[in-house]
């Protein structure tokens, strides 16, 4: 079946801003119907304004990663409005993403938001898209981090949710295989909102993060990470299952 | 952490029989987690206060040169994720999840300077993990814990490892071909019990930030 011929229908979670953004805008170069799934109302219509301007069309729905009932919420909207859903993607995370802590004092509260969004998310959105993405021969990309690999010093907690996403990926693409439907992870070093904001908290981070980066530079949402997603989410990947792609510049020594 | 110390090993989990037949393996004493009772309201995270108190009484405690923290998996049987309902996910991933940042953070206080900490993990190996998908999320944090670890304490000298067993979190029929070793998928008392002594050994000086899969070659990565 032609991508061409068939506007896929994809929902992005956390997609009113920083990568989750860079990925509707991607998926909407395609001509892709986008759902941007956020919790902040506005900013999200605003997104789902710029795929329809990237020749997409946007749509925003309200959705809280963390609740179930949220989830299923959003994505009985997408399924009842567009008719199908051809892909989805959880990139939504905590608020206290770039924020340090020490694993000795940190606040349980602080990890219970952690795991609330991304580990939580992962499986509340994988539970409401698997029967419309077996429908659909779909594919579900989850948004890890190079952390998840190789953990953080000083966001050991970040680290742990993000290497769960990838231990959840990788099991997900072994169990619904079967069924026809992909699971992949992507690990992104973009410039972020998150990531100015761990900057601003650890100014010597800069120089750490681009000094192993051989590309010498940040990855842009729109144009670096979001064609990864997107080639994930599309027919063009139909065989590749279970795998997490590194889209950091080869900033990461492990993979 | 240079104050007054034991020699060790100290086992940090649970009061689990893994637990404890680990630490008797070891020749190890153990300082057991408060328990992670599956809770009535959807998502409450009740055990968060049980395990900030526990996590700041054995911080405060004596150091060790040698911690092994073992937080064995909720097992059921094997299960689509669709499947598992929110309790059943909450107890087997958030509650877990949840008692190994609050067993590795008071690992990191008790180990001392020069010293090592071993966190040994249920994993289903990658070719058998359909229906596992809690437990391969679990055990991938733990990795991602203990390598956060590994890069904070290591400039004080202390190593941070992971041992991966699977014999707990396996189907029935595992997927061919067969595992490298006729011992598959190994005990714990002997093949996971053996990888931590070589982790906590000074012949291991060298090694941190580094995942053993104790599995008789069935998970090569």
């Amino acid at each position: 079946m032609s991508e061409a011929k068939v506007r896929r229908v994809v929902l992005v979670t956390g997609a009113s801003g920083g990568v989750g953004r860079g990925i509707a805008l991607a998926c909407g170069r395609a001509g892709w119907t986008v759902w941007i799934a956020a919790r902040r109302e506005r900013e999200a219509a605003e997104v789902a304004l710029e795929v329809d301007r990237a020749g997409g069309r946007g749509h925003s729905v309200t959705c809280d990663a963390a609740d179930r009932e949220s989830v299923a919420g959003a994505v009985d909207a997408v399924v009842s409005c567009s008719g199908r859903l051809d892909g989805a993607v959880h990139n939504a995370t905590s608020g206290l993403s770039p924020r340090p802590c020490d694993l000795a004092e940190v606040p349980m509260a602080d990890v219970a938001d952690h795991v609330a969004v991304s580990v939580r998310g992962t499986y509340l959105v994988a539970a409401a898209v698997h029967p419309h993405l077996v429908e659909s021969s779909g594919a579900l990309v989850v948004l890890t981090s190079e952390a998840g690999f190789e953990g953080k010093a000083k966001l050991p907690v970040y680290a742990a949710v993000k290497g769960a996403q990838r231990g959840l990926a990788r099991a997900l693409a072994r169990e619904w295989g079967p069924e026809g439907v992909r699971v992949n992870a992507v690990a992104p070093l973009a410039a972020t909102p998150a990531m100015s904001e761990a900057f601003e908290r650890d100014p010597e981070m800069a120089d750490r993060v681009l000094a192993r980066n051989p590309l010498g530079r940040l990855g842009d949402a729109t144009d670096d990470v979001g064609p990864v997603v997107r080639f994930l989410l599309s027919d063009d990947a139909r065989y590749v299952n279970g795998l997490t792609v590194m889209a950091d510049g080869a900033s990461c020594p492990i993979t | 952490m240079t104050g007054p110390h034991t020699a060790g090993p100290l086992v940090i989990g649970p009061d689990h029989p893994v637990v404890a037949e680990l630490a008797h393996a070891l020749g190890a004493d153990v300082d057991r987690l408060p328990p992670v009772q599956p809770v009535a309201d959807d998502h409450a995270w009740g055990w968060a206060e049980p395990l900030e108190r526990w996590r700041d009484r054995a911080a405060a405690a004596w150091a060790v040169d040698a911690v092994v923290v073992s937080v064995p998996a909720v097992v059921t049987e094997p299960r689509p994720l669709a499947a598992v309902d929110p309790d059943e996910w909450t107890e087997r991933v958030e509650g877990a999840l949840a008692t190994w940042v609050a067993a590795l953070g008071a690992a990191k206080a008790r180990c001392a300077d020069g010293g090592a900490v071993v966190a040994v993990v249920d994993r289903p190996p990658p070719l058998d993990s359909a229906g596992w998908a809690p437990e391969s999320g679990v055990a991938d944090a733990v990795e991602a814990l203990a390598r956060s670890l590994a890069r904070s304490e290591g400039p004080r000298g202390v190593r941070v490892n992971v041992v991966t067993g699977p014999g707990r979190v396996l189907p029935e029929r595992i997927v061919a071909p067969a595992p490298s070793l006729p011992t598959f998928p190994g005990r714990l008392d002997a093949e996971v019990a053996g990888a931590v002594r070589l982790l906590l050994a000074p012949d291991a000086s060298g090694i941190t930030g580094t995942v053993v899969h104790a599995d008789c070659g069935r998970s090569w990565r």
